[in-house]
């Protein structure tokens, strides 16, 4: 009967335990991370390779990803600014919430699910098949050869796909305003210009590079520390994809409370 | 006698599951050493430790007569010395039969038109041909992606080679081709060479020495001519594929 009461706390306990475990771990992969990262050789050619993957062949979905969210939020600030007589503030609303706020965080969330989840799976793969252990046998650091490149081209790539992410979503308000709400081409254009100051990109952009940062060093922890096979690397996967996406909405939180608090 | 490397009380344990138990070893200079033994007798642990992919409890590996371990394995350069030849050949998918030949390579050597030479020359030696070279491993079959492996292995001229059950998987025509190969490039690279195998036949055709291990520990030493005659009870059982014996197999092993 007694052994009953001790279920939930070793429950409690053993989650606080392996919680304390992975943090040690991923501070462990941080600290290997920046040692190879400031020592040299850095792989230029895989380097460029990935910023094509992560970078150009993300344009599609994060240009899709964006012009519809420009749109919607255009849709929704109309319908709720008229039950105040405030219609005229979609434009200068979307253009704030483009650039400070949703171009960074869906275009971080568009590239956990898209380059989060594949880099988990190609390292992850690499680790059971023993193609990391290759490296190794072949004289060279997998840290260097396959998380430095990826984390790097992550943190250069984002913050360019948040700007065209921006350009674009704002082009969505855009149209969705001239043609469906009846905005005027040339107001919606100087009211959005009006509105938008040199710090609301500036603040996006550098949530862009800390957001590129997670996406692709939880897709490398989770891949590289992955086990157990097929399984393992399914595993990897989703944590890397959960992992990424909650750090993203919580790195979101802290960064917008630094930069626009005061 | 001249030793290339020396294994002195090895131990390593996961858990409370020990694998190595002060296991010792010594293997001589240009020779073909094979280690045998049933699956889950620390085999592969043991070839992983030597490697520096997993560290050891206790226990010291000494190679060229410099002990080795995580501090100073970089200082010694083993990595460069060494070629290895992986159980399921380990190709980089991302890379066509050529770079990968050439990976270990590459930093020393920058000439494109050199590197495609010693790619071809490499694959002449396993016997395949330059028309290969820009297939990738998916492209190819288990025993060609072996013997690209193989080719990847020697390319750096090691002083030391490893095979990690360099026929598993393989039809036996093509698991006698890669035992003839590797005869072959042992003989060609003038290396010695360690392999770990639990199919006698492999065993018997690449080895002039040959250790099994059981319980994480060597149990018998010999050369391989003498593997039928070892008087060892543990060893007649296993290179006879007896179920009786004094080996107890552990089914939930």
């Amino acid at each position: 009967m007694y052994r009953y009461i001790y279920i939930i706390p070793e429950a409690i306990g053993r989650s606080v335990l392996r919680m304390c475990a992975s943090i040690g771990s991923i501070a462990i992969f941080f600290y290997d991370f920046v040692a190879c990262l400031i020592t040299p050789p850095i792989y230029i050619k895989s380097l460029l390779s990935q910023l094509v993957r992560i970078g150009y062949n993300s344009l599609p979905v994060i240009g899709l990803t964006a012009f519809f969210t420009g749109g919607v939020l255009a849709l929704q600030i109309y319908v709720g600014g008229s039950r105040f007589n405030a219609e005229n503030i979609v434009a200068s609303i979307v253009a704030l919430g483009i650039t400070r706020e949703l171009g960074p965080v869906i275009a971080g969330l568009m590239l956990a699910g898209r380059v989060s989840a594949s880099i988990s799976a190609e390292i992850a793969t690499m680790r059971v098949t023993e193609q990391i252990d290759a490296l190794i046998t072949l004289s060279t650091n997998p840290m260097k050869y396959l998380v430095v490149p990826r984390v790097l081209a992550a943190i250069i790539s984002l913050p360019i796909l948040v700007i065209i992410a921006d350009i674009i979503g704002i082009m969505g308000g855009f149209v969705v305003g001239t043609k469906s709400l009846g905005f005027i081409e040339q107001s919606y254009i100087k009211n959005t210009l009006d509105i938008i100051e040199l710090r609301d990109v500036i603040s996006g952009l550098i949530k862009a590079a800390v957001f590129g940062f997670i996406v692709a060093f939880m897709g490398c922890y989770h891949g590289y520390n992955s086990t157990g096979g097929a399984q393992g690397v399914g595993r990897s996967t989703t944590l890397a994809v959960v992992s990424a996406s909650i750090l993203i909405l919580a790195s979101n939180y802290i960064l917008t409370s630094l930069v626009f608090t005061n | 006698m001249d030793h290339v490397l020396k294994i002195n009380e090895l131990s390593k344990s996961f858990g409370d599951k020990s694998v190595l138990n002060d296991l010792s070893i010594n293997i001589e200079r240009n020779k073909s050493q094979v280690i045998i033994g049933g699956s889950g007798t620390g085999k592969s642990v043991l070839l992983k430790c030597i490697l520096g992919l997993i560290e050891p409890d206790s226990g010291e590996i000494y190679f060229n007569q410099q002990i080795m371990d995580k501090k100073n394995r970089a200082d010694i350069d083993f990595h460069s010395k060494i070629g290895m030849l992986f159980q399921g050949a380990a190709l980089f998918d991302s890379l066509n039969v050529q770079e990968n030949i050439t990976f270990g390579i590459k930093k020393f050597e920058t000439n494109t038109g050199n590197l495609s030479e010693i790619a071809v020359d490499k694959l002449r030696k396993v016997g395949l041909d330059s028309s290969v070279l820009y297939l990738y491993p998916s492209e190819l079959s288990g025993g060609m992606q072996k013997r690209v492996a193989l080719a990847r292995a020697i390319a750096r001229n090691p002083e030391l080679l490893f095979f990690d059950e360099p026929t598993t998987g393989l039809d036996p025509i093509m698991a006698d081709v890669i035992n003839n190969l590797i005869n072959e490039v042992i003989e060609e690279v003038g290396a010695t060479a360690i392999t770990i195998t639990h199919d006698m036949e492999s065993a018997k055709k690449i080895a002039d020495k040959i250790s099994m291990l059981y319980k994480g520990a060597v149990i018998w030493t010999g050369d391989a001519k003498d593997i039928n005659n070892s008087n060892n009870p543990f060893v007649d059982q296993f290179i006879n594929g007896d179920s009786d014996g004094p080996i107890k197999i552990n089914l939930n092993d």
